[in-house]
């Protein structure tokens, strides 16, 4: 059975992604568990951690998570497509691959450049670093 | 002012402030945020505007205080090592657990929260401020008032952008060594020995504070494995 990881940022980027495996999705024979995640980078250090509570930090992240999926979201429900999402924390392109291996994914389908593109074209994109940190196929989506 | 205007040194002085500004105003930005979050929309901005203003408040008394303190003798001795080891402390995996003050989730708690973390975590701030400054009062004022935006509509964005390129935190923590150095060779005891023995030190402290963070960080810093936490696992399933 196929297991797609699909990470998203919320840019219209990963939204293209979102489309093609949705539409995937509607060709295969068998329906893919498709796995919609978001990663939020930890920026709430141990200073900020002294003056705010762990519920605080968690909802804070699953907020902007919230909010990065929902575009990804609305177009998976309005295509009918199953799925299950997730939102992790962590350095994006190491928190993306320890998913894939964690849902035992086959494949991964990310947009070849998301929010950080000028910074991404400066200093190596996390689609690179993905690519280099999994054995499975990336399927990347311009 | 032309003087001042055309002396090279005020505008390396104005870069390393706007510089440690970023580097160390954003956890306040965020805690402001994270502190107000919980609270109706009209309260929010009120306690942002309080929670700001006491902070800016404590935040210039400090940095005056600081001022002063750096003008005694031994205390930039004492000034420069607590930047370097600020310094070498950005570069440290982070240990802070969740305790948290728990906040009531009324407007004055926020603004309690805001204040006490302001108190906290702008020593750092100051202490970098001050020391690049180097006496200056116009640099001083201008750095305080461009922390004053950052702290108080700080995007979460610089906090983000040093997250995924952390070259951003071991250049910031090079600086910051470099103005501890150059703390160390300015104090009121330690500048006259040097300007009659040893001239070099002058250049040669500072680039080594730099360096000694550096390594310091390298040395201690350790890459946390990236882990599977899901924080969306207890929301309803999709579909």
């Amino acid at each position: 059975m196929k297991k797609i990881l699909l990470p998203v940022d919320g840019s219209d980027n990963s939204l293209r992604a979102v489309q093609a495996a949705i539409e995937l999705a509607k060709e295969a024979a068998e329906a893919p568990e498709i796995h919609l995640l978001n990663v939020q980078l930890p920026i709430i250090s141990g200073d900020v951690k002294m003056f705010v509570s762990e519920e605080q930090i968690k909802a804070y992240y699953h907020d902007e998570g919230i909010k990065a999926l929902a575009r990804a979201r609305a177009a998976l429900d309005a295509a009918g497509v199953p799925y299950r999402y997730h939102i992790g924390v962590g350095p994006v392109a190491e928190t993306i691959a320890a998913y894939a291996k964690e849902k035992d994914c086959n494949q991964i389908i990310m947009g070849a450049r998301g929010l950080g593109s000028l910074t991404g074209l400066l200093l190596g994109s996390v689609t690179t670093k993905v690519t280099h940190l999994v054995d499975i196929p990336v399927t990347l989506i311009k | 002012m032309m003087e001042w205007l055309n002396d090279p040194a005020t505008w390396t002085g104005l870069v390393q402030i706007i510089i440690a500004d970023i580097l160390l105003s954003g956890d306040n930005a965020l805690v402001i945020a994270l502190a107000c979050r919980s609270l109706p929309l009209h309260q929010q901005k009120r306690a942002i505007i309080f929670g700001g203003a006491a902070a800016i408040g404590l935040r210039v008394t400090l940095t005056a205080f600081a001022v002063y303190l750096l003008t005694l003798p031994y205390l930039k001795l004492v000034g420069g090592a607590l930047l370097l080891w600020i310094a070498v402390k950005l570069l440290l995996p982070d240990e802070g657990h969740g305790e948290g003050i728990q906040s009531q989730g009324s407007m004055w708690g926020a603004i309690k929260t805001i204040v006490i973390a302001d108190f906290v975590m702008s020593v750092d701030n100051v202490l970098a401020v001050a020391g690049a400054a180097k006496g200056d009062i116009a640099l001083l004022v201008i750095g305080l008032l461009l922390s004053i935006p950052l702290i108080i509509y700080g995007s979460t964005m610089i906090l983000k952008l040093i997250a995924r390129f952390p070259i951003i935190v071991t250049l910031g923590a090079a600086l910051l060594g470099y103005i501890g150095g150059e703390m160390l060779v300015g104090d009121a005891k330690v500048a006259p020995w040097v300007a009659a023995n040893a001239p070099t030190l002058h250049t040669l402290v500072p680039i080594l504070g730099a360096i000694l963070v550096v390594a310091l960080g390298k040395l201690f810093a350790a890459k946390p494995a990236a882990k599977v936490i899901d924080l969306a696992a207890e929301d309803k399933p999709a579909n």
